[in-house]
């Protein structure tokens, strides 16, 4: 073991209430490994790389353990701390102005800890610092120049090659690639890597970016509050977060996936004042008990713990072998042919494909308007039963065309009322005040001109809202949205489109997206199922699904969507063949 | 250039000062002593007006002030009837020798002193020490320079009471140093009390923001010794602002070294000064105050070089 954290905790004696900013990490790195660490800012990020350097002292207490090579090191005197810092553990600090020193020059910076951990000097000293400028791509001309006279790309590296100067064993890099241009950022990623094959020091990579994060490290931890929420393989975390919180940190990352809109996590970062789990307040799939205790990290599957009371994000609705025959005069149509799917708490999961493969049928048994010729269902658990869209917290379903799916002769506040009314939920004034406020949500006027106005007198945009109103009305757990936009102008489809993914990143419920529309699943999707001619043919994360699809029938639907829009692309890049891409669109 | 002007604005000044002030030189010409009085008659003033060239119109008298100037030759004094350059040369080595003990000795104390306090900040040694400079910075230099005079020289005789060396007494080398450095103890103590307050509080602020620099943090990430780290990596840092401050306070300090010269009679500029007011005497008064002009514009300039050598980043905008 290289490095061993156990139970570390930091707590910063601010004026008045102390801070607690890291409370009981634990992690162990072997030689060569590399680990990422993710959270928002004020997660503890950079308090656990400080943490590590021994660089936290004074009023701030550090407590727990962590161990280099088998020995407890937090507990050194200065001299000891001193003496491991750099030359075994170094770290490279996060780009800012003020990280080099402005009057002292970049060489004299580079080579100080050779001359103090090394013994080295004159010439010897002068030449191992120039190596390492070339080592991280710098013209070692530069040694003479001053902090202020470098770009942020070469400040970057100049504090990587400072890093590197001892050849430390264990390197902590923060945010290497915050305030750098994407070609500088590029550049910096490979920088790393290479480096880090080259040399095989063990890597913790704290940072933002969650692309850096996935081409440099092979494990992940996400930080929350200060405290580890969950621990994975990097590449299956991404791919299958089992947090909340870990689902909403992709999310919200503009470089993990650039085709998905960006939603952050709602509500504000942890004032370490909660009681219970830190995160009950931002959570899709809190409970009340999620206010008792704080969730220990346990064991999820193999390579994988999370800190949560209900042990990550639930699955809410599982299906399995669903089918649906139609019989016609003489022979049996399979319109579902054995589907098993899952939807989890509080995602966007998409179900694709043509015309025709099922998809309605899927989502009309879900939402138990048709009963399957077989196969399973299950809400929250518990076998389908009637009450599941009769109640609160069950599902709803929004329809195509607005213009059946609520009545012409009954007014707006007729609509709205009437699942409350039919499922007695709540008093009068209640009721009336659930349709005012879902009205509201879905950017209606609620004044009583318009509650009283009749469906038939609004324009399909507005129809469709107030079918996705009356679904609101229920506070769904999920709400079965069957190409709910297919039949509006551009214009109301974007602004019904980002005002349920509004919706549904406040609100927190789960929706299953049935869409024939690649690009509008690729913008809204976490997860993305494929179907054809009645089964699931794929499914993945959609980052993954639309950047490496497996399946040849989601190739070739990704070819027609997208095919074009992937071809210009080339052509940026090769100017001098844009004749031939041309030929080669018109052959498709 | 912004030097080439200050420099006319002063020398404008210079010249227009002394005549501003009520009086005329040949009224005072009888002296002060007592023994002697005698007035001038009115031919004998005519004559000495015309004699100086007083009775010319402004320009023409500013204008040979300059040419004067350029030729080096300051005029003669009324009073002295010597050169006013070979008068201030005379006088000009105490007051530099006072200046710059008092800069120096308060840049050392203020310095040690302030990073003794940032380095423990917030104790019980910090606050002490805080407000003992508080109170001293609070106290005018002549005021402190009596309160010495007093307790030092007169009540206990440590001191001399004034002059800046024995007189008729053949002291030869190491005696007459010391000699020279006893008579100046006083006046350069006094002064250096009166102005490292300043220089205590700014050394104190500065250092204390420095050491929570990030380029600190990775100073002490980079395992360097604690030695390193605060004279090294943060005394540059913290130098560069009070670079600037002495310089900026050098006019301060030749206006206090004049009014401890005249507490403890020494013979500088200051003292000079004093009694070229008193009689009038425009010639001397314009050399004084443009020597010490001249002498607090080049403690600038001196900054100024200085800063450039210690901060890179103004060596950059030279060639920008």
């Amino acid at each position: 073991m290289v490095l061993e954290v156990r139970n570390l905790s930091v707590t910063y004696q601010a004026e008045g209430a102390p801070v607690r900013a890291l409370q009981e990490i634990s992690f162990s790195l072997k030689e060569g490994d590399t680990l990422g660490i993710i959270g928002e800012s004020g997660s503890g990020k950079t308090t656990l790389g400080l943490a590590l350097m021994g660089l936290i002292g004074g009023k701030d207490r550090v407590e727990g353990n962590a161990y280099f090579r088998g020995t407890e090191f937090l507990s050194f005197s200065d001299k000891g701390k001193k003496a491991l810092r750099w030359k075994h553990i170094a770290m490279v600090f996060q780009n800012s102005l003020e990280v080099l020193n402005p009057v002292l020059n970049i060489g004299e910076q580079v080579g100080e800890p050779l001359k103090k951990h090394l013994y080295l000097k004159g010439k010897e000293l002068e030449a191992r610092v120039e190596e390492l400028f070339q080592l991280v791509g710098l013209d070692p001309q530069w040694k003479e120049a001053f902090p202020h006279q470098l770009s942020g790309g070469m400040r970057q590296r100049v504090l990587i090659a400072m890093a590197l100067s001892c050849k430390p064993e264990l390197l902590l890099v923060d945010e290497p690639t915050t305030s750098l241009d994407p070609v500088s950022r590029k550049e910096m990623i490979e920088l790393l890597g290479r480096l880090q094959q080259e040399y095989g020091f063990t890597l913790v990579v704290i940072s933002h970016d969650l692309s850096c994060i996935s081409r440099l490290t092979s494990r992940l931890l996400a930080l929350y509050g200060g405290r580890v929420v969950e621990e994975g393989l990097t590449e299956e975390l991404l791919e299958d977060p089992f947090h909340p919180y870990s689902r909403g940190l992709i999310n919200s990352s503009p470089h993990y996936f650039a085709y998905k809109d960006l939603w952050g996590i709602p509500g504000e970062p942890p004032t370490g004042q909660e009681a219970g789990c830190s995160f009950h307040s931002r959570c899709s799939q809190a409970l009340e008990s999620c206010r008792e205790g704080v969730p220990a990290l346990q064991q999820v599957c193999c390579e994988r713990r999370v800190a949560c009371h209900r042990g990550g994000i639930v699955t809410i609705l599982e299906a399995s072998g669903l089918k649906k025959e139609y019989r016609l005069k003489k022979r049996v149509l399979q319109a579902v042919n054995g589907v098993d799917l899952y939807i989890k708490e509080g995602e966007v999961a998409a179900l694709v494909g043509e015309t025709g493969s099922g998809k309605s049928t899927v989502a009309q048994m879900l939402g138990r308007l048709m009963k399957p010729t077989a196969g399973d269902i299950t809400f929250r658990g518990e076998k389908f039963y009637n009450g599941v869209t009769r109640q609160e917290n069950g599902i709803q379903i929004v329809m195509q065309d607005p213009f059946s799916s609520t009545s012409h002769r009954l007014t707006v506040e007729q609509v709205l009322r009437e699942p409350l009314d039919i499922n007695k939920i709540g008093t009068s004034q209640e009721r009336s005040s659930r349709v005012r406020e879902a009205l509201e949500q879905v950017q209606l006027p609620w004044g009583t001109d318009f509650l009283k106005r009749f469906c038939f007198e609004l324009s399909g945009g507005q129809r469709q809202r107030v079918a996705i109103a009356r679904a609101l009305v229920m506070k769904p757990a999920l709400l079965l949205a069957d190409e709910i936009t297919s039949m509006l102008d551009p214009s109301t489809q974007a602004n019904l489109l980002r005002l349920l993914k509004g919706l549904q990143n406040s609100k927190g419920f789960a929706m299953l997206f049935i869409t024939h529309d690649l690009e509008l699943a690729r913008k809204v999707a976490d997860r993305v199922m494929v179907m054809k001619q009645g089964e699931i043919v794929e499914t993945g994360s959609s980052r993954r699904l639309f950047t490496d699809p497996c399946c040849c029938h989601t190739k070739e639907l990704i070819d027609a969507a997208f095919g074009e829009h992937q071809h210009v692309h080339k052509s940026h890049h090769h100017p001098h063949t844009h004749e031939h891409v041309h030929k080669h669109k018109t052959q498709h | 250039m912004e030097y080439a002007i200050t420099f006319m604005v002063i020398i404008t000044l210079n010249f227009m000062l002394p005549r501003m002030m009520p009086g005329d030189p040949f009224l005072h010409l009888s002296g002060e002593g007592g023994e002697e009085v005698w007035a001038f008659t009115a031919e004998q003033r005519q004559y000495f007006i015309e004699y100086y060239g007083l009775d010319r119109p402004l320009p023409e008298q500013y204008a040979r002030y300059l040419t004067g100037l350029i030729q080096g030759d300051m005029g003669v004094s009324y009073y002295y009837k010597d050169q006013v350059s070979s008068i201030i040369l005379r006088r000009l080595p105490w007051t530099l020798m006072i200046v710059a003990g008092a800069t120096l000795l308060s840049l050392l104390l203020g310095t040690v002193l302030g990073s003794f306090s940032a380095f423990h900040r917030e104790s019980w040694k910090d606050k002490s020490l805080y407000l003992l400079m508080i109170v001293f910075s609070e106290i005018p230099a002549f005021l402190l320079g009596i309160v010495l005079l007093i307790i030092f020289a007169a009540g206990m005789g440590l001191f001399p009471l004034s002059g800046a060396m024995r007189h008729f007494a053949n002291y030869t080398g190491w005696e007459h140093v010391k000699n020279v450095l006893h008579h100046a103890a006083l006046p350069v103590i006094t002064l250096s009390l009166a102005r490292v307050g300043g220089i205590y509080l700014l050394v104190r602020n500065t250092f204390t923001t420095v050491m929570g620099k990030d380029y600190i943090r990775t100073a002490r990430a980079k395992g360097l010794t604690e030695k390193r780290i605060r004279y090294y990596h943060a005394l540059r840092n913290a130098l560069l602002p009070l670079v600037t401050r002495v310089a900026l306070q050098m006019g301060a300090m030749v206006g206090g070294a004049v009014l401890v010269e005249n507490v403890f009679a020494y013979p500088g500029l200051g003292l000079l000064m004093r009694q070229a007011v008193f009689v009038r005497d425009y010639p001397l008064l314009q050399g004084i105050f443009l020597v010490l002009a001249f002498g607090v514009l080049g403690a600038n300039l001196l900054a100024d070089l200085l800063y450039r050598v210690l901060d890179p980043r103004t060596r950059g905008q030279e060639t920008a």
